[in-house]
């Protein structure tokens, strides 16, 4: 294969400001789109983090009684009863909340019953068996036994004790341990001693404030109602999740028709509400990115086939000296990749400029180094492809215009 | 060396088709220097196009070198350009964005040659033409009669079979016209089968042969008086 180069560099350097002006288009494009990819993926990760719950069968439905007095526990038990009941339903419960849904329960957590120790901030759920029903797999010892589970608002009126044990994650236990066995250990939350009972592989928190900390949760044995904060949290049987969810609705409007029922969403729809932002911000990385490309390869074939349309006499002449159709159609396409290559190279240090703003500016993550060949890759095969129909349009000169022009 | 016989091409439009050569016959035998002449569109240009495989034909038969040309694809009609046929146009025909020594390196890279020889040959042809200093000039920092030594450079350097010359005088004063000429006599001495198209007769007296060409069809000097009178005044 014949590649010229040293000529084509020579030629380059004698139509400076247009070949200059490329490759900063170039350079530009491929800075922006290093770093939009980052950020896309980033947020695509961030999106689609598992949260090891049956994702596709849980809802929640929070409801609120208006002026009911009486016994709040029984009108609970019978609530999830009825629900329990209902053909499409598989588990019902009454929670705090659910893994990316916003609403978030926190505290903080120590190795040591010393005030002023270090502590790891971490989500907590509540529920009568709420780590069952969600589907989240245990790892190590056992869920929570009947026994163990007392009424949240008993214990915030003072009439029952704190939570005497408690389930981790995985990435908590290994936090807070390191290799040792997490099971029996002890944590301390603000005057209750919590032993682990079990560890769970993951279970995301419901805000995901940091994502190196995601799994940082514990579950409680609190029983709730929904006067204490807690909502319906059902889990449907295969394939009858939006039935459940409007007999759930309706079950519980019969029970109590002047209750308000405030929402009532599949998890698909929870979840999906909780990365709208980031799925936006992902659209119009995405959109600004395809927008960019499409201009700069606009720009490629515009000056590519300006050129072609003036060196179409030098074209004829090569050809009259023996290039073939073959060696025109490269001769270009090697002119884009080494215009392409400087833009490339340029945008590369140009991308970790922008990256290094954005980390400053916006507490963004640093550019991983394999974004730099990804944009590239990309930016190479646009030149290419951009290039290619001005290219062929080059080889079809014929070489009797050297002698016609 | 180069024999066409009963050659035609036409150009065809939807209403007409002319004929810009026409039953033509030539036959140039190996180291002869032949000077094509005729009037402004009697085919000259189109004979030396066709000669040097630049246009198809529409008839007839065109050996070069021994070969058939007309069943050739384009690749080895590129291929055949490019190491048999050396080219000196009246335009000079050098690219303007590159300098002496690239110019005369375009035929030799499209023959794939490395880059040791390519400079010896570019080198030799350079010096042979009295242009090695200039070797770095862009064609523009050349007057026309270099530039022209630069086009017979480049059609040196891949030793061709065959060197057509179309009107290589044609854009110079006499003093240049007359250095450029002397060196392709020079060169035909050396054993180079030159084919030179030029209107002017005085040029065409210094080939070995002249080819009258009218109309398409290469003519009997003995049978055209006016030429004949005309050549012989450009003699004296």
């Amino acid at each position: 294969m014949r590649l010229d180069v040293l000529p084509i560099l020579s030629t380059l350097r004698r139509h400076r400001l247009t070949a200059t002006l490329l490759v900063l288009q170039i350079a530009l494009t491929c800075a922006i789109v290093s770093n939009a990819i980052f950020l896309i993926g980033d947020r695509l990760g961030w999106m689609t983090t598992p949260t090891g719950v049956a994702e596709d069968r849980l809802m929640r439905i929070v409801v609120s009684d208006i002026g009911r007095r009486g016994d709040i526990h029984a009108r609970a038990q019978a609530d999830l009863a009825e629900l329990r009941g209902l053909p499409g339903v598989e588990a019902a419960t009454i929670g705090n909340s659910l893994p990316f849904s916003g609403t978030t329960w926190n505290s903080d957590v120590s190795r040591s019953p010393v005030q002023g120790a270090p502590a790891t901030a971490v989500t907590l759920y509540y529920g009568e068996g709420l780590a069952e029903l969600l589907g989240s797999r245990l790892v190590a010892g056992r869920f929570f036994r009947s026994d163990e589970y007392a009424w949240l608002d008993d214990h915030l009126q003072g009439k029952a004790p704190g939570p005497t044990v408690t389930l981790i994650t995985r990435d908590l236990a290994t936090r807070l341990f390191g290799d040792g066995d997490p099971l029996g250990r002890t944590l301390y939350m603000h005057g209750d001693v919590l032993r682990v009972v079990g560890v769970l592989e993951r279970l995301p928190g419901a805000a995901g404030f940091t994502r190196d900390r995601a799994n940082d949760s514990i579950v409680l044995p609190w029983r709730m109602v929904p006067a204490s904060g807690g909502g319906y949290i059902v889990r449907a049987r295969e394939g009858e999740t939006q039935k459940a969810l409007v007999d759930a609705v309706k079950a519980l409007k019969r029970l109590d028709p002047r209750r308000v029922i405030v929402s009532a969403r599949t998890y698909p729809a929870i979840r999906a509400r909780f990365f709208a932002d980031d799925r936006a911000t992902a659209v119009t990385l995405a959109a600004v990115s395809i927008a960019l490309l499409v201009i700069t390869a606009l720009g490629i074939v515009g000056l590519a086939s300006f050129w072609v349309g003036q060196r179409r006499r030098q074209i004829g002449i090569r050809r009259a000296l023996g290039a073939s159709r073959k060696d025109i159609l490269r001769y270009f396409q090697t002119e884009n990749f080494l215009l392409a290559s400087m833009g490339i190279g340029l945008g590369m240090v140009l991308a970790y400029g922008i990256n290094i703003v954005l980390m400053r500016e916006y507490e963004l993550p640093g550019l991983p180094l394999v974004y730099l060949p990804v944009g590239a890759a990309i930016l190479w095969a646009l030149g290419q492809a951009a290039v290619l129909a001005p290219a062929l349009r080059a080889a079809s000169v014929p070489p009797v215009v050297a002698t016609r022009g | 060396m180069l024999k066409m016989t009963h050659l035609a091409k036409v150009y065809r439009t939807e209403v007409v088709e002319t004929y810009a050569l026409r039953d033509f016959n030539i036959d140039v035998k190996e180291g002869e220097f032949v000077a094509v002449t005729g009037p402004s569109g009697s085919g000259k240009t189109t004979f030396l196009t066709i000669a040097g495989l630049l246009e198809t034909f529409t008839g007839g038969h065109y050996h070069l070198d021994g070969v058939e040309v007309s069943q050739l694809d384009d690749n080895a009609r590129s291929r055949i350009r490019n190491e048999k046929i050396g080219f000196i146009f009246q335009a000079f025909n050098l690219i303007p964005d590159l300098n002496v020594f690239d110019n005369v390196e375009v035929p030799l890279r499209y023959r794939g040659m490395k880059a040791a020889e390519r400079k010896q040959r570019i080198m030799d042809a350079l010096e042979r033409v009295g242009l090695a200093s200039r070797a770095k000039h862009y064609p523009a920092e050349l007057s026309g009669g270099q530039q022209q030594r630069v086009a017979i450079a480049r059609a040196l350097a891949g030793s061709p079979r065959l060197l057509l010359a179309d009107e290589p005088t044609g854009n110079l004063d006499t003093q240049m016209a007359r250095g450029v000429m002397e060196l392709l006599e020079e060169i035909h001495r050396e054993g180079a089968t030159i084919v030179m198209v030029t209107h002017d007769p005085e040029l065409a007296a210094r080939a070995q042969r002249n080819v009258h060409v009218i109309d398409g069809q290469v003519v009997d000097l003995a049978e055209e008086p006016r030429f004949h009178a005309h050549a012989q005044a450009a003699h004296s």
